[in-house]
């Protein structure tokens, strides 16, 4: 009897534990440990949640949390608590001029096993002395359960607090930690995203999941074709098998985390009215994936028309059949509902890496299906009180502006095998290359009022991506070669070297005139796992 | 253990005088290549070219390995080692996938045998097993473990356990490359730390010199080893964006600190191996699809500038890594280079250049039939040649 009732109560202990883990859907409690249930895979596609500025404010407290169950994909989870229970990577919208004010509590537990070889340790500044609190602005040791968020886009201050990612570590036994912020006045409309930016360990907390949208209102002020059309939000995701996530592998993408079709499993369903018109905010949160997307009626590639690109609206809308998305790439559009009846999917048709990068192959994301009783996400429009933005035009654009510095860097890595482990370089040419490190110095000093032209090359057999803090720059040529329209980007992909001929090579011209970005950041290649492996480098911004 | 001192004496013997007696053997020479294939795929096998007089590969013959590769890995590990026996030789190569060692008697293109630990451990070694050899063991670095096993060589291409001994660099690496010179093991841990391991009794055992290599602080992190014929240096090529190698003295029997050579700007120089003569360095440029010759000093262990190939043909078209470098003959600079390169689609290929020495330098040149296709992998990383050069 008594060894029966203890295993009685170690079951029901079990089974109670198992519930708050999975956050069972039914129960809708707020889990103490672990991350919520997510979607299934062949479930109706639904915007996240939108958390939406008032009276020129919004407010949001975040828990970050972790679970690994058992061969099953490892969750980082960003939840906001409502009424209903915890809910996962809220879309936050603000307006220009908005204030951002947000808390959060970081409770991560789960640490992977040990990093590859050749995988370096990673501090903060300073750590602190025993006994003393720990001062999450005066960094601490970069480990699996310490983070900060990067607000990815935006033109705010590099400083603690707003976005930094060079000082500011949050420990797990941390308290809350407050982010605040005013999205600038001038700030281009469109769709930014937040992630964790701790040095070594995004692409683990990426992959698990922690990511969400960041959209700053007032698009239909400078594209009008977009006002009152249902607006769709779907951030791309990347779940990899390797529970530990160190390391490149099978993986699957999901659509606002519900398993794209995989193996056996069914695609997630997006439902669509037929032949209404939509606009879809996609964001492309995936650690390495390489996104073309892609509305097939059929066999047929679809009109897309693109307004914008990484946040900023394009120039002129056009339309187009295939977007290519880096990681960390935005794209915004209008998709237009296939007729009733017809065989439609949303896809990633597929993207080479170069002739040593991973597959990445063509993926359905979802089952477009056209239905009368489809049900529609939000007319787009409704809600913020929008101010009218000043959105970067033609006029905006340096494209006349006088270029103080030009500067040439590259791309390299360094393999001890087929399988690495690689060292990863982003190398200014002159310099040394050097895997970055927290303590390695600017290795770009310059200054507020700059405009700089900067031509980034690509040494390897793989497409890496660029990617940097703070500001946008224009996307001016590839491989020489003069876009006709060249757009705002904070994210580019950086072709791969074909082995025989010269680099490639890609031109940008980086605004730091804006005097609010003074002060140290970084840029990087955006495929997560280079970046964590060293390919990034600092830049120094004095004020004016 | 069995253990033979007659057996040994002889084995010793044919070891050391192994390029005088390939000359006077009747055993043809011939090309050996790892294919490491990895499951699913068909069983991994051993593909036998024999050497034709002007160098050409012909003949291929496969003979299954009875076990499974990994279908990649470090550069810097042989996979494959062919080691003199009388008049005839013993091919040893590493089955990854499968942890153990199988023997092919090379005259016969036979299998022996497979060979495993005693402990087997249960890590795949998913960057492959590496192996190096004297006159009286043979040493396997398992990538998956961390182990390095040690087999004594017994005749008739057989192989007898003895120990594992943990590896470990000082920043947390496992063993990527690996030489061995009579009593004398020299490590490289691909984190960019090196140690030598006295291995005089069989088993390793550290000198207490494991050191960061001197390029480490310049992000070239050592990976193949090579060591010179009279002992004296130890020679590694680099994980690198460049080409860079490192020389360290060892002729007291320990390592010093290397000395960093920067030998232009072809992509990683993962791979290295001395001409049969040890004047010159050939260095495979894994990422970058070339090969380097340089010019070494085998009383100073200096290394110059020499000359880099161009991109060896099909390089990611058809091949996407090239492995370490085997020479054609066991003299002089080793006539023909083979070059065993990593295919991007079904299969691989070795390419075959020529070194010359020019008054001013030299010249790598591929070779209008290269490269030779034929092998049955994907992910050829590792040949050996017999006759073997001297050392």
């Amino acid at each position: 009897m008594r060894i029966a009732r203890h295993t009685i109560e170690r079951c029901l202990l079990t089974a109670c534990l198992c519930a708050m883990l999975h956050g069972g859907a039914a129960a809708q409690t707020t889990p103490t440990t672990g991350c919520p249930q997510r979607p299934l895979s062949n479930a109706v596609v639904k915007n996240p949640l939108d958390l939406t500025s008032t009276n020129g404010a919004l407010k949001v407290d975040f828990t970050l949390r972790s679970l690994k169950l058992p061969e099953q994909f490892l969750k980082e989870c960003y939840l906001y608590e409502t009424s209903s229970g915890p809910v996962e990577a809220p879309t936050l919208r603000l307006n220009p001029g908005d204030q951002l004010e947000l808390t959060l509590t970081n409770r991560l537990t789960f640490v992977p096993p040990a990093p590859p070889v050749g995988f370096l340790a990673h501090d903060m500044a300073a750590m602190p002395a025993p006994g003393t609190p720990h001062d999450p602005c005066l960094g601490g040791a970069m480990v699996a359960t310490s983070t900060n968020i990067h607000f990815h886009g935006l033109g705010i201050p590099p400083k603690c607090h707003q976005d930094d990612v060079l000082i500011t570590g949050i420990e797990n036994t941390d308290p809350p930690f407050s982010y605040s912020f005013q999205i600038p006045p001038d700030h281009p409309p469109g769709m930014y995203w937040y992630h964790p930016h701790v040095h070594g360990f995004t692409t683990l907390q990426v992959n698990g999941g922690a990511a969400g949208v960041l959209i700053v209102g007032g698009m239909e002020t400078v594209k009008p074709e977009v006002a009152g059309l249902p607006e769709r939000v779907l951030v791309v995701r990347q779940e990899f098998e390797n529970p530990d996530s160190w390391l490149a592998g099978p993986n699957r993408l999901t659509l606002n985390f519900q398993p794209a079709r995989y193996r056996h499993r069914l695609p997630p369903i997006l439902q669509m009215k037929p032949g209404v018109k939509e606009f879809w905010r996609v964001a492309n949160a995936a650690s390495q994936a390489f996104l073309s997307l892609q509305v097939l009626f059929g066999t047929t590639p679809q009109n897309l028309t693109l307004v914008a690109l990484d946040g900023v609206p394009v120039r002129k809308s056009v339309e187009v059949q295939s977007i290519e998305l880096p990681p960390a790439g935005r794209a915004e559009f209008i998709v237009t509902g296939p007729p009733s009846g017809q065989a439609a999917r949303l896809q990633t048709a597929g993207f080479d890496t170069g002739p040593i990068g991973p597959p990445n192959p063509t993926k359905e994301l979802a089952e477009i299906v056209a239905t009368a009783n489809a049900q529609e996400p939000p007319a787009f429009g409704g809600g913020n009180t929008i101010r009218k933005p000043r959105a970067p035009t033609s006029a905006d654009m340096p494209l006349k502006a006088r270029v103080t510095a030009r500067r040439a860097m590259y791309f390299a890595e360094a393999a001890a095998g087929t399988n690495g482990p690689t060292e990863f370089f982003l190398t200014l040419e002159g310099q040394k290359p050097k895997m970055f490190t927290m303590s390695s110095p600017p290795a770009v000093v310059t200054k507020v009022g700059a405009v700089e032209d900067w031509t980034i090359a690509n040494h390897a057999g793989e497409v890496h991506t660029f990617h940097i803090h703070q500001i946008h720059f224009l996307f001016l040529e590839v491989n020489g070669k003069k876009l006709t329209n060249p757009e705002w980007r904070d994210t580019v992909i950086v072709p791969a070297w074909d082995g025989v001929g010269p680099y490639p090579t890609v031109k940008l011209r980086m605004d730091f005139r804006d005097p609010r970005i003074a002060g140290t950041f970084v840029f990087h290649c955006h495929i997560l796992d280079h970046e964590d492996g060293g390919m990034m480098a600092k830049i120094q911004v004095n004020p004016k | 253990m069995k253990r033979s001192t007659v057996l040994r004496t002889a084995l010793l013997a044919a070891f050391l005088g192994s390029a005088a007696l390939a000359a006077n053997s009747a055993l043809e020479p011939f090309l050996v290549a790892n294919d490491d294939l990895a499951s699913p795929s068909p069983a991994n096998s051993l593909t036998f070219y024999t050497i034709a007089a002007d160098g050409r590969l012909t003949r291929p013959v496969s003979v299954p390995s009875g076990g499974y590769g990994i279908a990649g890995g470090y550069f810097g590990f042989a996979r494959v080692l062919v080691v003199p026996e009388g008049a005839d030789a013993c091919v040893y190569a590493s089955n990854s996938q499968s942890k153990n060692i199988v023997s092919i008697q090379a005259g016969a293109r036979k299998r022996v045998g497979a060979f495993r630990e005693s402990h087997p451990n249960r890590t795949m070694a998913t960057n492959g097993v590496g192996l190096a050899a004297n006159a009286r063991y043979l040493y396997a670095a398992f990538s998956g473990s961390g182990n390095t096993g040690t087999f004594e060589i017994e005749g008739g291409c057989t192989l007898e356990f003895v120990g594992n001994v943990h590896m470990q660099g000082r920043n947390g690496g496992s063993v990527v490359g690996m030489a061995v010179h009579k009593g004398l093991m020299v490590v490289a841990y691909g984190d960019g730390s090196i140690e030598s391991f006295n291995i005089s009794g069989g088993l390793p055992v550290s000198n207490g010199d494991a050191q960061n290599a001197t390029g480490y602080q310049d992000e070239h992190l050592p990976d193949a080893v090579d060591i010179t014929q009279d002992g004296h240096y130890a020679i590694f090529g680099d994980a690198s964006e460049a080409t860079t190698v490192q020389v360290s003295d060892i002729s007291s029997g320990k390592l010093t600190p290397t000395v960093v050579y920067s030998l232009g700007a072809a992509w990683n120089s993962s791979s290295v191996r001395l001409s049969p003569d040890e004047s010159v360095l050939y260095i495979s440029n894994s990422s970058g699809g070339r090969v380097t010759a340089a010019f070494f000093d085998k009383s100073t262990g200096k290394v110059r500038k020499g000359c880099t190939s161009s991109p060896l043909k099909g390089f990611y078209t058809k091949f996407a890594y090239a492995g370490a470098v085997a020479t054609q003959l066991a003299t002089g600079t080793g006539g023909l280079l083979y070059v065993p390169e990593f295919g991007t689609g079904s299969q691989s290929f070795i390419g075959v250049l020529r070194f010359a020495a020019t008054p001013t330098g030299c010249t790598l040149t591929e070779t209008e039939d290269s490269p030779v296709a034929g092998t049955r992998s994907s992910a050829l990383l590792s040949i050996g040649v017999y006759p073997p050069r001297p050392f």
